[in-house]
């Protein structure tokens, strides 16, 4: 399975999830998170996650 | 084909840095209600996190401003705002001295770059292939040093040993020489408190991972030692003095840390034998049982920041040039987001994220390895110990410690295979 990764702490983006925390509602689809969003472990940008196999 | 190089042992050989070690993390039994004595009056209290455990002084940052930052919001208002709480200035006088130029030291831009590229090593895709191919081998054989007894001290015979062994694996260290890579990676840690052993460690290990790079450079095989040395960054390869201080960093930050969490993890669920027995009949708690265990007695209590503009925090004014304590076992047992936080609870339901590997950029960058050898090794003793319990004859285990808790002994029973 792939899914998006932060690159810097390895944080993965769950869209069943979201991020609730940062106002991310559950079944938001990736596309649709704000550019200006952050990794809620790490703080690192939306543009440093990459499509990864977990 | 590499012929790994001699690691040299401390010219006096009856130094002995771990008694040194255990003196300097203290014996306190429970911090935890001081913590939140503390954590009751303010979130901001002028003074020292080690000050109120011990007079010992602290010969490197003793004379310093020194604030302690306390409560969930509080501390990951810390961790979260590094352009303001630098890191650099904070641990330039300790781990700095000990392990050179490595990413704890660092902040934005240069702690970025090169923090990437290390994670990348460590991404969860990456070490969970470790789980079979370095974490059960060592996990087993350790285990077949007792597992025939029906008796063990997990602690002495097994947690203080599998997480050093996993990263000898790593850097292919000959096992003969495994002692000696332990004892010169706590006695490293020395520098901090002024004894020369500190600095004639460092650089024994720096001279071994030197030439350990060079042979790599050379004949790079499958390992983690020649992906470090080779891979490349912005058509860069990591210099030489970030990768040995990183690779020196790593027997403490990855060593050390996982060593005290998976004693911690063993101790709670032994002690809660109704929480033990859930776990044996579905193994699937596992994982809320290391978070768990990570949130009750996170091996981490309290680490350094450095505040580099006049500032402050809910409300409270920070002075520019101020050292904060920010101590992660008040987050993690902050009432607020933890009801009954003191109570070990591997059921908890929709509780935040606890800080024990911290937040922001610089996170934990092994949390994937600790959780993946901590799962290891729990599985293992539960397939290959059955019917596993405290020792009745024996001391119960006490977690002590008022900077990285860890209990002394751990003494069990089990069917004997
Ligand atoms: C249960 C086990 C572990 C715990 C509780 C733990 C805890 C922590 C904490 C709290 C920090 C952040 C310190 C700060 O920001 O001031 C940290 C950083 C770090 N940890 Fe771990 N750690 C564990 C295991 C590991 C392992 C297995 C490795 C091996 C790769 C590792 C490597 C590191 C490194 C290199 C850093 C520095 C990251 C940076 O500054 O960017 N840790 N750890
Ligand atoms: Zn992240």
């Amino acid at each position: 399975m792939k899914a998006w990764m932060c690159m810097n702490c390895g944080w993965v983006y769950d869209q069943a999830t979201g991020d609730p925390m940062s106002g991310i509602a559950p079944g938001t689809a990736w596309e649709d998170v704000p550019d200006d969003w952050k990794c809620p472990d790490c703080g690192a940008e939306k543009a440093d996650f990459d499509m990864e196999e977990i | 084909m590499t012929v790994m190089p001699k690691l040299e042992d401390l010219v006096d050989q009856s130094f002995d840095p771990f008694v040194v070690e255990k003196l300097s993390t203290g014996d306190c039994p429970d911090p935890y209600p001081r913590i939140h004595e503390l954590a009751a009056r303010s979130p901001v209290i002028e003074g020292s996190y080690r000050m109120q455990f011990t007079d010992v002084p602290d010969a490197q940052m003793g004379h310093l401003p020194q604030v302690m930052v306390l409560g969930y919001d509080a501390v990951l208002h810390v961790l979260t705002n590094p352009e303001i709480f630098r890191n650099k200035e904070a641990f330039a006088p300790n781990l700095g001295k000990s392990f050179g130029n490595t990413v704890t030291v660092m902040d934005a831009p240069e702690h970025t770059r090169f923090r990437k590229i290390f994670q990348k090593a460590f991404l969860p895709q990456v070490v969970a292939k470790w789980g079979e191919s370095v974490v059960d081998p060592v996990v087993s054989r350790l285990m077949e040093n007792f597992i025939h007894r029906g008796e063990a001290d997990l602690i002495e015979e097994f947690t203080h040993h599998y997480p050093f062994q996993v990263i000898y694996a790593q850097v292919e260290l000959d096992p003969a020489q495994g002692p000696t890579f332990h004892k010169l990676a706590i006695a490293q840690l020395l520098s901090s408190i002024g004894l020369p052993q500190g600095p004639e460690a460092s650089g024994k290990l720096g001279a071994f991972f030197t030439e350990l790079l060079r042979q790599k450079r050379a004949n790079p095989g499958p390992d983690l030692i020649s992906h470090l040395a080779n891979v490349e960054a912005d058509g860069e390869k990591l210099p030489d003095d970030v990768l040995v201080s990183f690779l020196r960093q790593l027997m403490n930050a990855g060593g050390d840390t996982t060593y005290r969490g998976t004693s911690v993890l063993l101790t709670a669920l032994l002690t809660h034998p109704d929480q033990l027995a859930a776990v044996i009949a579905d193994r699937s708690l596992i994982p809320a049982a290391i978070e768990e265990a990570l949130r009750w007695e996170g091996p981490v209590s309290s680490t350094f920041r450095y505040c580099s503009v006049d500032t402050e925090i809910m409300g409270h004014p920070i002075k520019a040039g101020t050292y904060i304590n920010t101590v992660l076992a008040s987050a993690n047992r902050d009432p607020e987001k933890f009801p009954e936080p003191d109570k070990f609870d591997i059921f908890r339901k929709n509780t935040v994220r606890n800080l024990a590997f911290a937040s922001g950029p610089h996170l934990c960058i092994g949390q994937h390895l600790a959780r993946v050898e901590m799962t290891r090794a729990l599985n293992a003793i539960l397939d290959r110990m059955p019917n596993l319990r405290l020792d009745p004859d024996k001391p119960a285990p006490a977690i002590i410690g008022h900077l990285l808790r860890v209990p002394e002994h751990l003494w069990v029973k089990f069917d004997a295979s």
